[in-house]
């Protein structure tokens, strides 16, 4: 499925995903394993997001209406049913799909802003719904997810927990390798930058943007299960809120839209940011938890103004300006 | 090959295509001339599958095109640039044209053979690596030709490719153009440059306000007194070829 050559110049991401997968056998510091897990997964959910908003062109601010269907799933097929948080990650994506396909309906009459308006009003509505219907889903309280040891009940410790993050990560980004060197991948390509040409060169649009984001919401509800199992509670407002859409719609922006790798570079350096800064001034003050936000506004007009291509792109220009030099 | 009968399009009250019939055969080279606003990019949006037709039919090889998409009717081998070109603008000018072929090949690799191909025969070779956005119109034309060149249509509806070039790469677009004609490409070319259209064509359309007001070949069309009143000016004589 995937070519030697699309391999080719992945070395950097070879290293990145191989440092993640050592640490634990050097750290065993719980804090630290945590700040990876979590970079690996919104990594990899910004991944996701990155399937549709980067390499489709279609930017969607309502992201989090899949992941939270995935969290959901996980925890109510587990809580009422006590099934595996597997059937629930499965059930999940399923559900993420056919709501994919309707929000993929509506990027067909809606484009640009207003299909981004349409996905936050998707995702709110959703948020309405799973904090008020309190039979189902406990409301607003929310759902605790039980620890039941075991990987079929997915009840790892932290190492385990890296694992299935890097594997997660590692299924993302082979996802976006695929779209890079693939005929569909391409022929995204070409609905991004021009429908109407793509359509007249014989690539069924339609069709193909509703499948980059139902791709998308599938794996952004794999993301969401195993999240909600790992935190081990599932919040509405948490899981459905715009925060977390724009969260992953940031980190592929600062990483670099529909690059393979842009997305765990922008996890990396976001949520690094974050924890570290949560860390150092939630004990100072209560009223400073939110210090964090600030420095992403501040990151982000960094990054738009002196790499617009975001964090990968500045390093492959930097790469082209080195060959040319040695040229020279 | 290609059937228009009785083909019309409103907008509103304005009626931009008016009852046109129209034919085009097997290995014809068609020009399509009018003044501005007289329905030319109109037609081709009907005839590719872009807009719907109000009244009448569009058919391709017998099989009638109404409701059809653009890419269903692209992958029936009726192919269509856009006067204001679309290149991919962020991707290479190989990509691009590899984009078309994958239309017909689903091997990538098989795609960037056929996609070097192409760009050779359009002379764009040197560019492949160039970011499409970065081509200067001359060579945006050019890119536009070829990409749809890539997907293997049988007919190719052009849509004022000579428009903008300057005389340096007005000669090989022209020649590209007779190349492919030569090969046996059927071609339906809406053109403003009448000295080049003149001589490229067969056999000439003139549409005006939205109605085809005559056909014939292109000396006929330089005499035909309605022409010269809707369109050519008293003035206009035709240039030996």
């Amino acid at each position: 499925m995937i070519g030697a050559g699309a391999l080719r110049g992945r070395a950097p991401a070879a290293l990145l995903f191989g440092a993640f997968a050592l640490a634990p056998v050097v750290v065993r510091d719980a804090f630290f394993l945590d700040s990876l897990v979590l970079i690996l997964m919104w990594g990899a959910l910004s991944g996701a997001w990155n399937i549709a908003g980067g390499y489709a062109g279609q930017v969607s601010l309502g992201h989090a209406a899949f992941f939270g269907i995935g969290a959901y799933s996980a925890a109510l097929l587990g809580t009422r049913w006590a099934l595996s948080p597997w059937l629930g990650l499965a059930a999940g994506a399923v559900v993420s799909v056919l709501a994919g396909c309707v929000l993929g309906y509506l990027s067909n009459r809606l484009k640009g802003p207003y299909f981004a308006l349409a996905t936050i009003a998707f995702a709110q509505v959703l948020l309405i719904v799973a904090s008020r219907w309190r039979g189902f889903t406990q409301g607003s309280e929310g759902i605790p997810v039980p620890f039941r040891p075991g990987l079929w009940t997915l009840g790892v410790d932290r190492r385990g927990w890296l694992y299935l993050a890097l594997g997660l990560a590692l299924t993302v980004y082979l996802v976006e390798v695929y779209l890079e060197s693939s005929r569909i991948g391409y022929q995204l390509a070409g609905v991004r930058e021009d429908e109407d040409a793509a359509e007249a060169l014989g690539i069924a649009t339609r069709r193909l943007r509703v499948w980059s984001i139902s791709a998308s919401a599938a794996l952004t509800a794999v993301g969401g299960a195993l999240w909600a199992q790992y935190v081990g509670f599932v919040d509405p407002f948490y899981v459905f809120s715009i925060d977390l859409s724009i969260r992953f719609a940031l980190n592929a922006i600062i990483g670099g839209l529909a690059t393979a790798l842009g997305p765990f570079l922008g996890s990396l350096l976001i949520t690094t940011l974050e924890t570290s800064l949560r860390a150092t001034f939630a004990g100072v003050r209560a009223g400073f938890t939110g210090v964090y936000l600030i420095v992403y506004g501040c990151l982000l007009i960094v990054v738009v103004r002196f790499a617009p291509d975001g964090l990968s792109g500045l390093a492959a220009r930097r790469g082209r300006r080195d060959s040319s030099r040695a040229r020279a | 090959m290609l059937a228009l009968e009785g083909v019309t399009k409103r907008f509103g009250g304005l009626t931009a295509v008016r009852g046109v019939d129209l034919r085009v055969e097997r290995g014809d080279l068609v020009g399509v001339i009018g003044p501005n606003g007289a329905g030319k990019t109109t037609l081709f949006n009907l005839i590719a599958g872009f807009q719907r037709p109000d009244a009448g039919h569009v058919r391709l090889d017998g099989v009638d095109l109404a409701g059809q998409e653009p890419h269903t009717i692209c992958r029936r081998g009726l192919t269509r640039t856009f006067q204001i070109v679309k290149p991919f603008g962020n991707l290479s000018v190989e990509d691009n044209v590899m984009i078309g072929a994958l239309t017909r090949v689903a091997s990538v690799r098989r795609a960037r053979r056929e996609a070097a191909a192409v760009l050779e025969a359009c002379g764009l070779g040197p560019f492949r690596a160039t970011r499409a956005r970065a081509l200067p119109i001359g060579l945006r034309k050019r890119l536009e030709v070829a990409r749809a060149l890539a997907t293997g249509p049988r007919l190719l509806l052009l849509d004022e490719v000579l428009a903008g070039l300057n005389p340096a790469e007005l000669g090989p677009m022209l020649d590209l153009i007779r190349r492919l004609h030569a090969e046996g490409l059927t071609l339906l070319v809406i053109e403003h440059i009448m000295a080049a259209i003149m001589r490229l064509a067969q056999r000439i359309v003139v549409l005006h306000h939205g109605e085809k007001i005559a056909e014939d070949v292109p000396a006929g069309i330089a005499r035909d007194p309605r022409v010269i009143d809707a369109y050519l000016g008293e003035e206009f004589v035709l240039a030996p070829a």
